[in-house]
């Protein structure tokens, strides 16, 4: 055990989670506004394909994670105004979004690149880490941020603004209402609509940053469907956060530990095909951890109940 | 008090939903400091001419005129800026926010990017002590009694300083001595000079409150009438086009023995406290039982508990001497059972399934609709088309999906199934919520009916008038314990309103 | 309040009907790819009808169908009810390996081993798929996640265990020992075999169920309201974890059918490239779970995937174009369903 809790230990969680946080927060910002993310795998797989492009055909990374930002929003934009201006199933946009996603990244990896499979590339140029000196040696925090991406910082750093603009200012209480309650939203004056496509989209940058850690973040490389249920994940933190983003942080930070303990069993010889599925073990028992406490007759949370294929369909008397 | 000119009126105003006409050259005035009342039946057109006044739709012709001069409503946001405010029916609040953040929503005080929190509720509080609308300004909107969600309505418009307030339906949750503190704030309101539009169907509370009212009947104007030369008789006249008989007819009942019991029924509720608490009630054949009471005092769990929806915490149900611990739904029906649910859409029906299929739920367990595991399509539809004819719904076929119906005929639909059921025992809640008085008289026709067939009927009704109506023994709940048991003729309004809040003749 | 879209202006009659219309947008925005890659879209095109309906490839379609309509078959039946069941690729693999395995381990006539591994794959799966109605029913886990966060400890588990211990180590490669020969399905004609009889007799009784049981007219109601079919009497807990283990059970027949009938091993991950389970749940998804439409639309998948194998034997287009056209036309149908829900 001693040897578990290593400073390589710490990084390499901060490091896992990044992704995943950035992502949490994007299924955060969705759930706010009341439209139920299921896309967020398919958003960071077409960011993480766009960064690799980005950085690709400019040599640079800070183009890469541009494209990034880029791609996955207009990505979004079919699910921005699908579920709203549409008013199509949040659940089979999410996951149509995925599917294809997968399909059109691989088709472009063979159409643009050539291969298939994976592509790397020497012109890649990758986000590069930052080290922080002094912080090095400082036990835990240290350990876990002294030498990180960029990006790791921009996702810390944006969980707190996005925590700040949700809960003190007016654009985070009236986003709040508008998922919430969007009728009552709209008597006193917000645009339902036009809040929630906006949300999207910016909630896709997010996801496109999530994507360009990916690709670009440790090692310069795509795979296919290399997102590899990450988005699953957040989707998950972002359910047990309830919508909160410091509470789906700390869930983030569950998995991202789980995910590096899995690489460390590796390490010790254990085979990858079971260590890889820790993560999902852990996500799972925290799941029954927290529901636990709920009694039977109380139902799913109610953007999964309302989203959910069928349960739909009992739609009021409108007028 | 008068004025050259009325400040609100509409003109002329014409509103069209596809094919159907729901304002049809809508006319209505109201003066300053007047409290106006707008009546008509379900369906009339008062909330679509509400909404047009208020900005949420916009009328196809007509115009509305704010102290003589035109003005347009794009949206709430200009009807808000003019001095409108509105306090819907169904409350426009935020159940996870405070009482202050929904009051200040979409005008919030700021301090640089910030909400000014300190100034919001202190503003807050001060306009609450000002109108004696009593709100803990910190308070969790989803915690709060409806009464109280209310009075965060009518802030909300007040923070905006409307100067016409329209309140729809605002009595429907209320007991009676909040509707008289209700009526006290209106008053109040306008005698500083405000305009209060009052929606109501209720013919006692309009001729208590309101000065003038104006009644509308199928999307039409038909009358404007100033209350203190009117009689409720010609009110419901104007608002229906004929002579509607104002009681029920019914004789006296013929009781049999005990076909539904609770004993020292217990409902757990949130936060420890019981929903239902030792609840002891009996209904026999032959009779009918109304529960009144404010919603949310622990009716539905009560309901829930009797037919078999939610497992009782403590003692039990017995349904024709036989003991229902721990049975289900489909046990509770088998025993004999119906149940017409307080939400017709939402629980008593699927929209998106047909007539037929509606029609069917709960007995397709069961001959003629099945044999065995396997179920028998022609006799779904011939049972359906038998109860379209017996219960008059109109439909054109029994394919057709239940969505498209009204309200009245939706409830048909869900009476019709239960009633075929000719169970012993019938649980109606609500049962005409949200209809027309000719579905309303025919609802009642059919459990007098039941009654007189010798089932046990327990109404459960938020409508006091209908409990009155119907019931030959009056029940009173409050905060999950029945606080009295009264015959037909001891019941009237004063000792129940009362009883509703709580006030037991001694403590009172 | 919201502008209303210009197609809900035609007459009813006028309007082209919404699944022509997808595949039509598909078909353009796949052109327009396929043209960005340099190659000729019409040819394209012409290929995946050729390769996938003319006489000579229709025994390929076919088996292809079998899994693909299997799998839409494991997501439809749930998503009738109202109920996504998202981990088809965990149980698909464990009804695949147990479905290798028990026929090296069973004495007994080929036959009699081939029926065991079929109801021991459809057995196991089956229960491992009720884990995630047992989270909903007992826990308030929604099932769509815990499904799918099921699957992947499923897919790991016979992952390792077809690499390591139970590998067959004559050969180089990651997967289990050959199954003998008088276990494996009987062929029909060319790579058919009886498996794919197997599964067009389950989707004949599905519709069956679906539309003569109480059990089909309970799961139906469920689907259109939940809370009616709990007040109606159906027994709702009861239902979830029958239907989840029906599902599963179909997922895992699949697996067995497909190690039975054409790998005659289980191969890591050979059961999951062809990506059946998620064609499956669009086709599912497309129709709400319909029977019908589900296996119309998984065949149509199935016929749109196996041309894609030809049209990229031809034009050298990367057949991974066929599953983005699936997408596309899946996410179309979405939006149109959506807007067609505003009634007024």
């Amino acid at each position: 055990m001693s040897g578990l809790f290593t400073p390589f230990l710490f990084q390499a969680a901060v490091q896992s989670i990044t992704p995943i946080l950035l992502a949490s927060l994007a299924g955060v910002l969705c759930g706010r506004v009341g439209v139920f993310n299921l896309a967020l795998e398919g958003q960071m797989l077409v960011g993480a394909f766009a960064a690799i492009a980005g950085s690709y055909f400019a040599h640079s990374a800070i183009v890469g994670v541009a494209a990034a930002m880029a791609g996955a929003v207009v990505f979004s934009l079919v699910l921005a105004y699908g579920a709203t201006i549409f008013r199509g199933d949040p659940v089979v946009i999410g996951i149509g979004m995925n599917l294809l996603a997968s399909g059109l990244t691989a088709y472009l990896l063979r159409v643009v690149f050539g291969v298939s499979g994976t592509f790397s590339d020497p012109g890649i140029v990758g986000l590069g880490r930052i080290t922080i000196a002094p912080l090095i040696g400082v036990p835990f925090l240290g350990w876990a941020f002294g030498r990180q991406s960029a990006l790791t910082w921009v996702a810390w750093a944006l969980t707190a603004l996005v925590s700040v603009v949700l809960f003190k200012t007016p654009v985070g209480l009236r986003l709040r209402g508008v998922g919430e309650e969007p009728d009552a939203a709209e008597t006193l004056g917000v645009d339902v609509a036009g809040a929630r496509i906006v949300t999207v989209l910016l909630a896709g940058a997010l996801a496109g940053l999530a994507g360009a850690q990916l690709s670009l973040g440790a090692v310069s490389i795509f795979a296919e469907d290399m997102s590899a249920g990450r988005g699953w994940i957040a989707v998950v933190a972002v359910m047990l956060g309830r919508n909160n983003p410091l509470y789906a942080a700390a869930a983030c930070v569950l998995f991202g530990f789980a995910d590096a303990i899995s690489i460390h069993l590796q390490s010790l010889g254990l085979p990858n095909q079971l260590t890889d599925i820790s993560p999902y073990v852990a996500t799972l028992a925290a799941l029954v951890v927290t529901h636990r406490r709920r009694r039977r007759a109380a139902s799913p949370p109610a953007e999964v109940a309302a989203a959910t294929p069928g349960k739909a369909e009992a739609r009021p008397e409108g007028r | 008090m008068a004025f050259l000119v009325p400040e609100i009126e509409a003109v002329g105003i014409v509103k069209r939903f596809g094919g159907l006409v729901a304002n049809d050259r809508v006319d209505l005035s109201a003066e300053r400091g007047e409290i106006h009342g707008v009546m008509g039946e379900n369906g009339a057109g008062k909330t679509t001419l509400m909404s047009i006044l208020f900005g949420l739709q916009t009328p196809d012709a007509g115009e509305i005129r704010l102290r003589g001069s035109p003005v347009k409503f794009r949206s709430p946001i200009d009807a808000m800026a003019a001095g409108m405010g509105m306090v819907h029916q169904s409350f426009k609040l935020f159940a996870s926010l405070t009482v202050w953040e929904n009051i200040v929503y979409g005008v919030e005080p700021r301090r640089g990017p910030f909400i000014d929190r300190r100034a919001a509720r202190t503003k807050v509080a001060e306009l609450a002590e000002r109108h004696r609308l009593a709100v803990d300004p910190d308070a969790a909107v989803g915690g709060l009694s409806v009464g109280v969600r209310q009075r965060v309505e009518i802030l909300k418009a007040l923070y905006r300083d409307a100067r016409v307030l329209i309140l729809d339906e605002p009595t429907a949750v209320l007991t009676p001595p909040e509707r008289d503190a209700l009526f006290g704030v209106l008053r109040r309101l306008a005698a500083e000079g405000r305009t209060v539009l009052f929606v109501t169907h209720k013919l006692h509370e309009a001729t208590a409150i309101t000065d003038r009212v104006t009644i509308l009947r199928d999307g039409r104007t038909v009358a404007r009438l100033r209350t203190a030369d009117t009689s409720p008789r010609e009110i419901v006249r104007a608002m229906t086009g004929r002579n509607v008989n104002l009681k029920v007819d019914k004789g006296p009942p013929r009781v049999g023995a005990p076909l539904l019991n609770a004993v020292d029924l217990t409902v757990a509720g949130p936060a420890g406290r019981p929903a239902v608490d030792r609840v002891t009630l009996t209904v026999r054949g032959g009779e009918i039982v109304g529960i009144a009471g404010v919603a949310g005092n622990g009716q539905s769990e009560l309901v829930e508990a009797l037919v078999g929806l939610r497992r009782p915490d403590g003692g039990r149900v017995e349904v024709r001497g036989a003991d229902m611990s721990g049975a289900d739904v489909e046990a509770h029906r088998a025993a004999g059972v119906a149940y017409v649910p307080e939400d017709r859409a939402v629980v008593g029906s699927a929209l998106t399934a047909s007539a037929s299929d509606n029609l069917a739920m709960g007995f397709h367990r069961a001959a003629p609709l099945a044999l065995g595991p396997f179920v028998i399509p022609s006799a779904f539809a011939e049972r359906a088309r038998a109860l379209i004819r017996r219960f008059a719904i109109r439909i054109p076929s029994e394919r057709v999906s239940v969505g498209t119906l009204s309200g009245g005929n939706l409830q048909k639909v869900v009476v019709a199934r239960e009633l075929s059921h000719e169970a012993p025992v019938l649980i109606a809640e609500q049962p005409t919520r949200g209809l027309d008085v000719g579905a309303t008289e025919y609802i009642h026709e059919q459990l007098v009916a039941e009654r007189d067939k010798g089932r046990a009927v327990l109404l459960v009704s938020a409508e006091l008038s209908e409990i009155l109506a119907l019931s030959d023994r009056v029940l009173v709940m409050f905060e999950g314990r029945i606080l009295a048991d009264l015959a037909q003729d001891k019941a009237d309004e004063e000792t129940i309103g009362l009883l509703m809040a709580g006030r037991t003749a001694e403590a009172a | 309040m919201n502008g209303r879209p210009r197609w809900s202006a035609l007459p009813l009659s006028l309007r082209p009907p919404p699944v022509a219309l997808a595949i039509l947008f598909a078909a353009l925005t796949g052109g327009a790819l396929v043209l960005v890659s340099g190659h000729n879209p019409l040819r394209a095109y012409a290929d995946i009808v050729a390769g996938s309906l003319s006489l000579g490839s229709l025994p390929d379609t076919l088996n292809w169908a079998t899994p693909l309509v299997g799998m839409t078959l494991v997501a439809a039946i749930p998503l009738r009810g109202g109920m996504v069941n998202l981990g088809g690729d965990g149980q698909l693999v464990i009804g695949g390996l147990i479905g290798a395995l028990v026929p090296l381990v069973l004495p007994g006539p080929g036959a009699v081993a081939a029926a065991a591994a079929l109801a021991a794959a459809a057995l196991g799966a089956g229960l491992y798929a009720t884990l995630a109605a047992w989270g909903e029913t007992r826990h308030g886990i929604p099932m769509l996640i815990s499904s799918l966060l099921l699957s992947y400890p499923a897919v790991g588990v016979t992952s390792y265990l077809a690499r390591f211990p139970l590998r067959d180590v004559t050969t180089g490669l990651p997967q289990t020992a050959m199954v003998p020969a008088a276990a494996r399905l009987y062929p029909l004609s060319g790579a058919l075999n009886v498996g794919s009889l197997i599964i067009a007799a389950i989707a004949v009784a599905v519709v069956f169920v679906d539309r003569r049981t109480v059990a089909g007219y309970e799961l139906r109601m469920r689907g259109k309201n939940l809370r009616f079919a709990g007040y109606g009497g159906v027994r709702l807990d009861r239902q979830a974890v029958l239907t989840m283990f029906m599902s599963g059970a179909i997922a895992g027949l699949v697996g067995a059918i497909v190690v039975l009938g054409s790998q005659f091993r289980f191969i890591d991950g050979a059961l999951l490239t062809p990506a059946y389970t998620w064609s499956g749940l669009m086709a599912a998804l497309l129709v709400g779970g319909e029977p019908v439409g589900a296996i119309v639309a998984g065949l149509f998948f199935a016929a749109l995937q196996t041309g894609g194998f030809a049209m990229q034997r031809d034009t050298s287009v990367p057949r991974v174009l066929a599953l983005v056209l699936q997408a596309i036309v899946i996410l179309f149908l979405a939006m149109r369903q959506g807007v067609g829900r505003r009634f007024r």
